[in-house]
């Protein structure tokens, strides 16, 4: 499965990273994109590849464009419909989850975390696809 | 008197707790409250700010060498003198703790958001003795750390 995941650290990419392979993911590839809206960028150009992107996971607080305002725009250009987003962030107060949630995140993951968090969160997901 | 001299025990106990529940969770290291320094090594910081019902910033400082610690801690990987990713360490760390304090705070007071990172080099000694706010060291396997906060 390929994953996409957007964060403006490139620390906390690599550390996400870990824990989805940590998690048993059978990742085969991961992208990344600093904010979202280098994140469009490539769900733009992952629309004509055959083995398309299987799972977004996107932090919230990023400079240019921020996870929300990513989840908005993704939705309002139908791109990767179907494919599970997963927020992890250390916003975690209840207006951003909701916000989230209406904009299509269907996972929420609070920073700090532990690959267990992740594997509970994430592989229900992958499941139902 | 201002809302953080107001709350600063209470606030500086949630700080103490949200460092060391990143430690314990992203690092797998203890760290614990460490003696308080004046003054630290050449060395990077990292910027968080609050707006909204809290207004303030949250400065985390390190030297290069404890940068990298955080470093080769969060990845599992070594780090060299001169990683860019020390930095990057440095900004996560202030950014996870300044949510995590964030997060401890009541309803009314966790409405407050907070900005990505900025983090800076620095050349010379910071000296934040004279400072406002809440001023807390911390040390995880003899490596320091100082936390500024200020409302």
């Amino acid at each position: 499965m390929r994953a996409l995941i957007i964060d403006d650290s490139s620390v906390m990419r690599k550390v996400i990273e870990r824990a989805l392979r940590q998690s048993g993911l059978d990742l085969t590839e991961v992208t990344e994109a600093s904010n979202g809206e280098e994140a469009l960028e490539v769900l733009r150009k992952d629309a004509g590849n055959s083995q398309k992107i299987g799972l977004i996971i996107s932090d919230i607080n990023m400079p240019v464009m921020d996870g929300l305002q990513f989840l908005e725009a993704r939705r309002d250009q139908q791109l990767a419909p179907g494919v599970p987003v997963v927020m992890i962030t250390t916003e975690g107060s209840e207006p951003f989850v909701l916000r989230a949630i209406a904009a299509g995140a269907q996972g929420y993951i609070c920073k700090p975390f532990t690959a267990e968090q992740v594997k509970a969160r994430v592989a229900p997901l992958i499941e139902a696809v | 008197m201002t809302a953080w001299q107001n709350k600063q025990p209470e606030w500086v106990a949630r700080l103490d707790a949200a460092v060391s529940e990143v430690f314990e969770m992203m690092l797998a290291r203890n760290c614990s409250p460490a003696e308080i320094a004046d003054a630290i090594a050449p060395c990077i910081s990292a910027r968080i700010l609050f707006s909204g019902v809290i207004d303030g910033e949250c400065v985390l400082f390190a030297s290069e060498s404890v940068a990298r610690a955080t470093a080769e801690a969060l990845l599992g990987i070594p780090s060299e003198p001169g990683d860019p990713m020390a930095g990057d360490a440095i900004g996560e760390l202030c950014n996870m703790i300044a949510g995590g304090w964030k997060s401890k705070l009541g309803s009314s007071e966790a409405g407050c958001a907070i900005s990505p990172p900025s983090i800076a080099i620095h050349d010379s000694v910071i000296d934040l003795s004279a400072e406002e706010g809440i001023r807390r060291f911390y040390s995880f396997e003899g490596h320091v750390f100082g936390v500024h906060m200020n409302f």
